[in-house]
């Protein structure tokens, strides 16, 4: 079931990053636009609030009001209220989607995601509660449902039904209720939704501004075309016989329906609880491999390692003996074996004169002397007869191993933001290679969330540790098409050796053989 | 890919996006209750009669205690008798049940509450209920010819007998 979903997603990727360039791309920034609409619904809420009128005869005239009379204003406020809802719904339910196709969900991820299942309960609850404030017969069907749903619990003692018998029964207290409810449940969301991304270094809790433009223009344009409106009012003593849905969010009370209440408990509580243990359930996915280990002899207490690692699992003490100095320290219930900091890390470097190649931090699964050995052997090995390229790649991203050829070297590893900007600068110096090709995830896709961004600002000179100005540009090259991206990957390191040739052939003859 | 086309395919993905989720917040619509029909809501909250009787008892304090505040002391069980509810529609039990008295020692209010759907029209409606377990049958009884519009809401209540709303 993960693979075809998987497939579907990275179609999905490709399509969107053609359209909306990777920057804006909508399907990696579900997360981000979930919070976007989140904030245009707290918005707009207040400003319905103030117009809206806590009581059984007033509610559903109030919200008349606000879309008639004040269609200008108050109307568009509603339609976006109801419209960015329902595009949350649909945005965190891609997220989570998401998140589960690519293997985004287990080991120190667990937090992220059995955090998020609160939160499609309280998604829920915040928009039905909205949609039984309007009190008209949808909100007549929820009440009497609801109602359905909580009396089947052996826990009521007073049946909630009895509230809603017929207009008799109702009372503007529990209109006071309902409007506590619909803002408290939101709240207790947003306050989720900052646990959820707790463990997140520099969390994208916004769209970009391009995509968050289009959105908004886009909902202003829906709103004006097909407001959102009220059904006819409510009326206990007429039973509802059919009802407009919001099938988005209103699709469990279909269940309870057709199916009772006990059954529907049954689905929403099973359901739960298998999205709840499903980072624990087995698996075919490799394990995670040992966690970063700081060697306080090689960390000079620079913090670069802090500051790239992308999952807040480093922090910095006081020196195990240089007094006065700071060294790093891994949480190892953080630590997800990305490597980021063994890439970060100023001691990383293979023009040190030591015998053996050691850093100050490092995954023990792919250390940095292991980085080392194999970029040299494999490149050892080359008998070209085109320029030689070595070709960095991740495990994630796309598949470089299939592109190796007696002129091509490729080194996959966890993630590529894991080598050193001086390693680069070595295997050209040292004139091991004639270019380096750098891949992995899809741009704003990294699997470990930053890498290629940092491998980015690296390169670019934009964040420790350079890329040093003295590794001439045009041999280096970054490629981030993730796996969908193989085949054109490998189309690119051809590109890139041909044209490495093409500079070899317009220089001078006596530089060529030097 | 041009620039103009980009944003023309943008315009279109919002589409797909928002078209969807526009119809899809109120339609297609969903049936709730056939046509004909109508709802009869039984709700009931009622106490039980208490079981057994209270009883009257002398303490003399067992010594501890001069005589003179020896103390007449009433002591009656708190525990209340079930409900036992029936509803008879055209002669046809549509439903019989116990419902037990609520709290942890059974002192507590009894409280019930179903709906069925009837087809509109005219019917007999008889209600039953006993809420004494010390007596047999029913002592609370009551039967009325009812007519049912389509999508009535019927409510059948109890208050010092049953009534209809
Ligand atoms: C209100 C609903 C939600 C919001 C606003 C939200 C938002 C976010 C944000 C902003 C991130 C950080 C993304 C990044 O910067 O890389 C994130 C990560 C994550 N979310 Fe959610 N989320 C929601 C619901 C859910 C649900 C329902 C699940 C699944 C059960 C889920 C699973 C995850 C996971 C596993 C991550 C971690 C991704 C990683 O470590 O690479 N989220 N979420
Ligand atoms: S391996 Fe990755 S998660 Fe672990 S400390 Fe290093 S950067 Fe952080
Ligand atoms: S990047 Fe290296 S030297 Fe700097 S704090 Fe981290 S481990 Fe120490």
């Amino acid at each position: 079931m993960k693979s075809p979903l998987k497939m579907g997603m990275n179609r999905l990727d490709s399509l969107f990053s053609k359209v909306f360039t990777p920057a804006w791309n909508p399907m990696y920034q579900l997360g981000g636009l979930s919070f976007f609409y989140f904030w245009i619904v707290a918005i707009t809420g207040v400003y319905l609030f103030i117009f809206f009128e806590t009581s059984i005869t007033g509610a559903h005239a109030s919200m008349e009001y606000i879309s008639v009379q004040q269609w200008y204003l108050g109307g568009i406020m509603r339609s976006f209220h109801r419209y960015a809802s329902a595009a949350m719904g649909v945005c965190v339910t891609l997220h989570l989607l998401r998140e589960f196709a690519m293997d985004r969900y287990s080991g120190v991820r667990w937090f992220s995601w059995v955090s998020g299942i609160p939160l499609l309960w309280l998604l829920f609850a915040s928009a039905i509660g909205g949609y039984w404030l309007v009190w008209d017969i949808q909100a007549q069907y929820i009440a009497t449902t609801t109602a359905q749903l909580f009396d089947w619990l052996p826990i009521m003692v007073d049946p909630m039904a009895s509230n809603f018998l017929n207009e008799a029964a109702l009372s503007d207290r529990f209109f006071s209720l309902l409007v506590f409810l619909h803002i408290g449940i939101p709240l207790a969301l947003l306050l989720g939704m900052f646990i959820h991304i707790k463990r997140i270094t520099g969390a994208r809790t916004n769209p970009t501004k391009g995509l968050a433009a289009g959105t908004l223009l886009a909902m202003l344009v829906v709103s004006l075309w097909q407001p959102a409106l009220s059904q006819a009012p409510a009326n206990l003593d007429v039973a509802v016989t059919t009802v407009g849905l919001d099938w988005i969010f209103l699709n469990p009370y279909t269940l309870i329906s057709s199916w009772g209440p006990g059954q529907t408990w049954a689905i929403l509580v099973g359901l739960s609880t298998v999205l709840t243990i499903l980072p624990w359930l087995p698996s075919k996915r490799a394990k995670q491999s040992p966690v970063a280990v700081v060697d306080p002899d090689n960390c000079n207490g620079c913090g670069w390692c802090l500051a790239d690692c992308p999952y807040e699992a480093v922090t910095m003490k006081e020196h195990d003996f240089k007094k006065g100095h700071q060294q790093s320290v891994v949480d190892p219930n953080l630590c997800i074996s990305c490597g980021i900091c063994a890439g970060a890390c100023p001691s990383s470097s293979p023009f040190r004169h030591v015998d053996e190649l050691t850093t100050g931090i490092s995954i023990p699964g792919f250390h940095i002397k292991e980085l080392l050995s194999l970029t040299e052997s494999k490149l050892a090995e080359l008998k070209p007869d085109e320029p030689r390229i070595l070709v960095y790649g991740c495990d994630h991203g796309s598949v470089v191993d299939s592109m190796s050829s007696p002129s091509v070297a490729t080194v996959s590893m966890p993630c590529t933001a894991l080598v050193p900007p001086a390693f680069i600068d070595y295997v050209l110096r040292k004139n091991l290679a004639e270019g380096v090709m750098i891949s992995g995830c899809c741009e704003g896709d990294c699997h470990y969330r930053l890498g290629n961004e940092w491998m980015n600002q690296r390169f670019d000179k934009e964040r420790m540790p350079v890329l040093r100005t003295r590794v001439p540009r045009e041999k280096v090259r970054l490629r981030w098409l993730g796996e969908q991206g193989t085949a054109q990957l490998a189309h690119e390191v051809s590109t890139f050796q041909a044209d490495l040739s093409d500079e070899i052939a317009s220089q001078p003859r006596e530089s060529v053989h030097e | 890919m041009n620039r103009a086309l980009g944003y023309l395919g943008q315009a279109l993905c919002y589409t797909l996006f928002f078209l969807p989720l526009v119809y899809l917040s109120h339609e297609p619509t969903y049936r709730v209750l056939d046509d004909d029909t109508a709802l009869l809501k039984l709700a009931v909250r009622h106490p039980g009669k208490i079981i057994g009787e209270c009883t009257t008892t002398t303490e003399s304090g067992q010594g501890m205690r001069p005589t003179s505040m020896a103390q007449v002391t009433e002591v009656c069980p708190r525990e209340r008798s079930a409900l036992q509810l029936q509803l008879i529609l055209d002669g046809k039990t549509l439903y019989r049940d116990t419902v037990p008295a609520s709290g942890l020692h059974s002192d507590g209010i009894a409280s019930v509450y179903m709906q069925f759907e009837v087809p509109a029209g005219s019917h007999n409606l008889q209600l039953r209920m006993n809420d004494d377990e010390a007596i047999e049958g029913y002592p609370w009884q009551f039967e009325q010819d009812i007519e049912l519009q389509p999508a009535q809401v019927m409510v059948a209540n109890f208050k010092q007998g049953f009534r209809l709303q």
